[in-house]
């Protein structure tokens, strides 16, 4: 169940970045999750995308980065700024 | 379609652990040791601090907060056997306490009038080994009718843990549980752990648990 509570704060972090960084629509939000962190990863996995239909996110997909250890952290916000590539 | 990367690396428990220096700072200023009783469910920390808070309620200044999915059923037990505060927590469906639930519960305690703080935090042996409560330490308690593998099965909440309490011990001879590798067990995952073999309900082993909060209170254990 605190795979919810941690989603829930993956997204308040997520929420911050995107208004410090300007905007956008977001279209990943990428998380470390450590082997040892205690994270049930397909659970976390299934909160967040969850609460990724909502906005600001509305519909964002998620990237679980895997690795060693028990870093646990919310590593990008990849998103469109609505600007032309030209 | 222009797209931008905003980089974070932000850790996902910042925010609990920022909290948590800050109720850790307030419990040190006011002279408070605090200790986190985390478990599965039924171990028996409720009966433990009953037992504990009869003896020491009064000498030690112990409050308690705790935590429960529902009903403040801890709560009012413990209240029924001390006139010092029990502060209720009841988390509506999470499964652990955080530290702002703490930080608020000390809002209603008299800190004045506490030096020893018990957190019975929600049973489970999973989640709330990830989140700082401020706590000098969290106690895991875990029965003898549990099996001696959990300290393998739940590591984490073994490693984050200082002390252990072995509880239930008047059902040894009824059981084939083997303290001793239990105690193995547990060791193998944190060589620092400290035990107690507790009975809360017909007392033994009490002794050595109280003259050990008694001198946590006199020389508070530090993070």
């Amino acid at each position: 169940m605190h795979e919810l509570s941690l989603a829930l704060e993956v997204c308040r972090l997520a929420e911050d970045a995107l208004t410090l960084g300007g905007g956008g629509r977001v279209l990943r939000v990428a998380v470390e999750v450590g082997d040892e962190t205690g994270v049930e990863v397909e659970n976390f996995r299934f909160c967040l995308d969850a609460l990724l239909t909502e906005p600001p996110f509305c519909g964002a997909g998620s990237e679980l980065i895997r690795g060693p250890g028990d870093d646990f952290r919310l590593a990008c916000v990849e998103v469109d700024d609505g600007r032309s590539n030209d | 379609m222009a797209v931008r990367t905003i980089e974070v690396r932000e850790r996902v428990m910042a925010r609990n652990d920022v909290i948590a220096a800050v109720v850790r700072a307030t419990l040190e200023a006011a002279g408070i040791t605090a200790f986190n009783l985390v478990s599965s469910p039924g171990s028996g920390k409720t009966s433990l601090l009953e037992r504990t808070l009869d003896v020491l309620g009064e000498e030690l200044g112990i409050a308690v907060v705790t935590g429960d999915v529902q009903t403040q059923n801890d709560a009012d037990r413990l209240a029924r056997r001390t006139d010092r505060l029990v502060q209720a927590v009841v988390t509506g469906g999470a499964c652990h306490l955080d530290a702002s639930q703490v930080e608020a519960s000390l809002t209603r305690i008299d800190l004045e009038r506490t030096r020893l703080l018990f957190v019975e935090n929600v049973g489970n042996l999973v989640c709330p080994a990830g989140w700082d409560l401020g706590e000098a330490a969290k106690i895991v308690v875990f029965s003898v009718t549990e099996g001696e593998d959990k300290p393998l099965k739940y590591p984490k909440m073994f490693r984050m843990a200082r002390y252990a309490v072995i509880n239930k011990i008047d059902l040894l001879p009824y059981l084939d549980f083997d303290v001793d590798l239990a105690m193995a067990n547990a060791r193998s995952v944190n060589p620092h752990l400290r035990f107690f073999l507790t009975s809360a309900r017909t007392g033994a082993g009490l002794d050595e648990w109280f003259t050990f909060l008694r001198a946590a209170v006199r020389a508070p254990v530090g993070v």
